[in-house]
């Protein structure tokens, strides 16, 4: 090994390029806090590999894609494995990102001279966000068909442009197999590149301005250290426990794949990836003229500011002691944020709890296709009674007496009456109950 | 690794020099060890993942024919099969060819449609009562035998069953050219 190695570094004269790649002197010294950014890195390239293998055997197309994801999950060796990492490992690196630059807003590491370190950052967090959204659709499961026609129309309501920006991301007037494709593309083909190209920038600016190191210019004065070994073995111990944490997510909580996506079913209701929830409860509080601000000039006030950060306080103060409007303005986005993710997880939670009989009553409801008159929660028609809250309005007794004869109720109903089992009555009254408010 | 004469350790004396060089070389270690563990972690799954699902032995199902009438006696005919495979996934159907015909005795006989040769399609000739291979002339009987030409082997013969009146066959394919019968 040795041998190999002063055989190829007599030749390729390896010594100054090592020397350039390990021995920068780390200002301060290395620390733990500093490993987010490597553990990012590592992440995707970790995402990078299984993404590449699961390419071997998935058929981007609306007829194959399901199946093809089945069969990686459940028939190939380790495809189960494979697929976890990858599903598993884009959490992973949304929780990096956020951790590292949380790090940075602390550390006041944006600051004069690495500004354009955080603006390419900032375009790396763009990038990986539409990672996620692209790659959410390929399974094309009920929960990837729905989300995505969510994260669409979303697109779709911005002011002026939204319906063509619509159109362009679903490849035409329907999410289909063009959609399919073009997300697969997006996130195989164009994303990598322009990732891979924008890490290197981010890396290339890094060793040209140097780490940031500690606030504490004395600190950062007195004690230097390259970045060999000692930071080389934090960043390794990082990643190994990354990886450990991986492998035993994904044997513990498999990637889910629900039933094949089916556009005719309108009742699923899709909840996105924990690093959109929040943004997801903000808004189911955003009704009527609200809409427009939280779909649009939130997300964009969030993206501008972001940006705009190494630019809006012009002292170099970098101690977060002295910097109390910054540091108290990220302090209370984080509360905002994380109360949002808080509320939604216990609504979620307790989505998940209705009871098998709730399932099988709103599997009754799409089937006997009620959509075509009532609206729940916005989906169908609004021929008959809106009946998002009617759980609310009518106990079980009223309602199962109402679905055998309507007009007894409610004279001049033109509700026919429904002529079901006992046990889907049940059922079907079941999951109206359970559609209550909060 | 790079430099273990640089600054750091110049700088110290004789015994911090040791205590240096070993810590260097334990997180040296230590790293080498993590990213050992991970690439195995990975490469191994890995490994598995793209290869294994190409060694499998792929099944072949029996593929039903259709009413036994179809075979003649001591008469070969083409016959067609519909024959259901899976290349992952997919499922889809294909339609091969066979030679079949019925002995005296009940027996079905089944012959792939692929000369032993090299693999081109061969044909019954009623006048001749032989098999012939037009490619490279080879010639064979009603049992399949070489009677001329550069034929390594006698055909094929499939396996054939019967159940009821329905004829069902096992449809494979061999390798062209070697004197045994290899399946593909
Ligand atoms: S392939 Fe039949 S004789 Fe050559």
């Amino acid at each position: 090994m040795n041998r190999l190695f002063s055989w190829l570094s007599d030749r390729l004269k390896l010594p100054p390029i090592l020397h350039h790649l390990l021995d920068e002197a780390i200002p301060g010294g290395a620390s733990w806090i500093y490993i987010f950014g490597s553990v990012t890195l590592f992440l995707f390239l970790l995402q990078a590999t299984t993404g590449t293998f699961l390419a071997l055997y998935y058929a981007p197309t609306p007829d194959h894609a399901y199946e093809s994801v089945k069969f990686i999950q459940e028939e190939v060796p380790f495809g189960g494995f494979v697929r976890g990492l990858h599903h598993w490992g884009a959490s992973a690196m949304m929780a990096a990102i956020g951790l590292h630059m949380l790090q940075v807003f602390l550390y006041g590491a944006y600051k004069p001279p690495r500004e354009p370190m955080w603006i390419v950052g900032v375009f790396l967090l763009i990038l990986t966000l539409t990672f996620g959204f692209t790659g959410y659709l390929l399974p094309w499961d009920q929960k990837a068909y729905w989300a995505t026609q969510v994260g669409i129309n979303l697109v779709g309501s911005v002011p002026w442009i939204g319906g063509t920006l619509a159109r362009i991301l679903r490849g035409g007037a329907e999410l289909g197999a063009l959609t399919l494709s073009r997300f697969f593309a997006i996130h195989t083909l164009f994303l990598p590149w322009l990732i891979m190209f924008l890490i290197a920038g981010h890396l290339f600016i890094l060793r040209r301005v140097g780490p940031a190191g500690p606030w504490d210019k004395a600190r950062a004065k007195r004690i230097s250290e390259p970045f060999y070994p000692k930071q080389v073995f934090m960043d390794a111990v990082a990643m190994g426990a990354v990886f450990l944490a991986l492998v035993v997510l994904v044997n513990l909580f498999p990637a889910h794949l629900g039933d094949p996506a089916d556009p005719t079913d309108t009742t699923f209701r899709p909840v996105p990836e924990w690093y959109y929830l929040f943004y997801y409860q903000l808004l189911k509080y955003s009704e009527g003229p609200w809409e427009p601000v939280v779909t649009f000039v939130l997300p964009v006030l969030f993206f501008a500011i972001l940006f705009a950060i190494p630019f809006l306080g012009r002292k170099r103060e970098r101690s977060p002691a002295r910097r109390p409007i910054a540091i108290g303005a990220g302090a209370l986005f984080l509360v905002f944020v994380f109360t949002l993710l808080g509320l939604a997880m216990k609504e979620t939670a307790a989505l998940k709890k209705t009871d098998p009989a709730v399932e099988r009553g709103r599997a009754i409801y799409a089937k006997l296709a009620c959509a075509g008159c009532h609206r729940i929660h916005g989906q169908g028609a609004q021929v008959g009674p809106d009946l998002s809250f009617v759980g609310d309005a009518r106990d079980r007794d009223w309602l199962i007496a109402h679905f055998k004869d309507p007009q007894a109720l409610v004279p001049g109903s033109i509700m026919p009456p429904t002529r079901l089992p006992e046990p889907e009555l049940e059922d079907l009254t079941r999951y109206m109950l359970s559609l209550k408010k909060g | 690794m790079v430099n273990d004469k640089s600054s750091s350790s110049r700088r110290m004396g004789g015994n911090k020099k040791t205590a240096e060089v070993t810590r260097r070389g334990f997180f040296g270690k230590t790293i080498a060890a993590i990213m050992g563990l991970i690439g195995f972690g990975l490469g191994i799954p890995l490994f598995g993942y793209a290869v294994l699902p190409t060694l499998k032995k792929r099944e072949e199902p029996w593929s039903e024919v259709g009413p036994l009438e179809l075979i003649e006696l001591n008469r070969p005919k083409e016959l067609e099969v519909v024959r259901s495979s899976s290349s992952g996934w997919m499922k889809s159907n294909t339609v091969r060819s066979f030679w079949a015909y019925k002995k005296p005795d009940g027996e079905v006989v089944a012959f792939s449609p692929i000369c032993t040769h090299l693999g081109c399609g061969y044909r019954w000739s009623d006048a001749d009562q032989q098999f012939l291979c037009p490619c490279h002339n080879s010639v064979f009987d009603l049992e399949g035998k070489v009677l001329a030409g550069p034929a390594p082997r006698p055909l094929d013969t499939l396996p054939t069953k019967i159940e009821g009146d329905r004829l069902f066959i096992l449809y494979q394919e061999f390798k062209a050219g070697l004197p045994k019968k290899e399946a593909i």
